[in-house]
């Protein structure tokens, strides 16, 4: 008895490893980090209100260009970063095909739009409000910054977790015009609304 | 019939009518019901293995204003969770689904109960004291259990390893392609992007030269000159980045408007800041020669020529351009 009891003994110690190890290879992976379904894909549609409510823009609308779409918030420490990186990228790329959408991430339209204030716009870029965060929920958003880059054809291909910087943009869209598809980059961390 | 057999069919008719309804209720759920289940079976995707129906995180509230919606609008389940798992993948799913790698995660359970039941009816079968049946086996079967154990433990340590492997593999997809390791493989809207977003950085006078050195090689100066005259106008420029963009701009002003006395000028700058410097002599020489003034240049290329430290390559160029100038030759 006491032989079997320590058998049974080595069998439980050996199953405890074999679980520690496979427990050990899957906590601290981040479900944010795998690879979007969206890639290769065709962009979710949306139709959204400027942040000042004077138009709506239509992902329709912007076939033909290259788009970037960004989820932004102003609580977000990782967007005030990347933001001068996406101004001039926007100012570069905006008059050669190349349209760059800002959209705020839950939070009021006026936050956003007096973050922008104080942190500065580009001209060519199309700065939106995401009501009831369908857009981001569409796109599969874990947390912000999050940069997704449609191909002129409407096909998500490429896509930026964590502060985005201008080589990493325009690299983006360099592969992109030359009809390559980038795939998923991680670049830093993304952060939720401090409240979540 | 006896007041015994009237009860037990009044009995019977309760249970019965209680398993209709029962049964009602659970075939046909309420919309709010669907919504509850569906909210229960959806991980929150800011959170850590929460359900958005248990999750106070904005996130997770609006995902289930989504799906309230799309019950409202006719939407069956599976198409609900189809929407879903299209944007965010099947990790979305707390309950993932019988098929495909996480099949096992099913199977599991049935096979560690499989496996003990065997167990423990094989320990029975194989006492080490006959008379015993509790005893633990003996010899050899003892030896070749254990190779079993330690056998299938290897296997299940081999396939997790390999699995996470295998899944740090594909989150990595794509990252390689947007590392960018070779300038020459980046736009120049690429590089005017860079710039313009780092314009207090130390280190952006020498990407600006290389671009500006980029348009200079394409013939676009227009473009060229506000790189390199920055160059020249940074606190943050090193000697040699200040004399490259003076050289170049001193080009671009011959090549572009035909002022060599402007060009000259700029060169003399540079040589202020780089007496000596071989590159900014030989261009004086060649302005010179491609203006006109051969016997200028003569002289100054007769004294580069001169030049102790002039490596052969230099000594080469200087001399090929000094013959053509000796020679009188139009300047190439």
């Amino acid at each position: 008895m006491k032989s079997g009891m320590r058998w049974v003994g080595y069998g439980l110690a050996l199953a405890a490893v074999v679980l520690s190890v496979i427990l050990a290879t899957r906590f601290g992976r981040d479900p944010g980090l795998v690879e979007s379904p969206l890639i290769g894909q065709p962009a979710p549609e949306f139709t959204l209100p400027s942040l000042d409510g004077e138009e709506t823009v239509s992902l329709t609308d912007l076939r033909g260009d290259v788009v970037v779409v960004n989820f932004f918030a102003s609580w977000c420490l990782e967007c005030r970063l990347e933001h001068p990186d996406l101004v001039a990228s926007s100012d570069t790329f905006g008059p050669t095909g190349v349209t760059f959408v800002q959209i705020g991430y839950q939070e009021r339209p006026q936050d956003s739009s007096a973050w922008l204030d104080d942190v500065g716009r580009s001209d060519h870029t199309l700065y939106l409000h995401d009501p009831g965060s369908r857009t981001a929920i569409a796109y599969g958003v874990f947390g912000i910054p999050e940069t997704f880059f449609i191909d002129p054809d409407g096909t998500v291909v490429g896509k930026i977790i964590g502060e985005a910087d201008a080589l990493t943009i325009g690299a983006t869209i360099d592969a992109i015009k030359r009809g390559e598809r980038p795939g998923q980059s991680v670049t830093g961390n993304t952060q939720q609304r401090p409240d979540s | 019939m006896s007041e015994r057999t009237r009860n037990l069919i009044y009995g019977g008719l309760i249970v019965a009518l209680i398993a209709v309804v029962g049964f009602l209720i659970a075939t046909n759920p309420t919309e709010a019901d669907r919504v509850s289940r569906l909210g229960a079976s959806i991980m929150c995707p800011v959170c850590q293995g929460e359900a958005i129906i248990h999750s106070p995180s904005e996130m997770a509230r609006e995902m289930m204003d989504l799906i309230e919606e799309r019950v409202g609008q006719g939407a069956t389940d599976q198409q609900i969770i189809d929407e879903l798992t299209a944007s965010y993948g099947q990790g979305i799913l707390l309950d993932p689904p019988v098929s495909g790698p996480t099949l096992i995660l099913w199977l599991a359970p049935a096979i560690a109960l499989v496996a003990g039941i065997g167990a423990i009816v094989w320990w029975r079968r194989h006492p080490s004291d006959p008379g015993d049946p509790t005893a633990a086996p003996a010899g050899r079967t003892r030896t070749a259990v254990t190779a079993l154990i330690l056998i299938g433990s290897a296997a299940a340590v081999l396939v997790a390893v390999t699995s996470f492997l295998q899944d740090r593999d594909e989150t990595a997809l794509g990252v390689a392609d947007l590392q960018v390791e070779d300038l020459d493989e980046v736009s120049n809207q690429t590089l005017e992007a860079v710039i313009a977003a780092n314009l207090d950085h130390p280190q952006i006078s020498g990407m600006r030269l290389a671009l500006a050195d980029r348009y200079r090689e394409e013939g676009d100066y227009r473009s060229a000159f506000p790189h390199y005259f920055a160059v020249v106008e940074s606190e943050t420029s090193d000697a040699g980045q200040r004399v490259a963009a003076l050289a170049g701009l001193a080009w671009i002003t011959w090549d572009g408007n035909g002022e060599a006395d402007t060009a000259l000028g700029l060169l003399d700058r540079a040589l202020e800041i780089q007496p000596g410097s071989v590159p900014v002599r030989f261009l004086e020489g060649r302005i010179l020669h491609c203006s006109g003034q051969s016997d200028r240049s003569e002289r100054v290329l007769s004294d580069l020529l001169q030049e102790p430290s002039l490596t052969v390559e230099w000594k080469q160029i200087v001399s090929d351009e000094l013959a053509a100038v000796e020679a009188r030759e139009v300047c190439a």
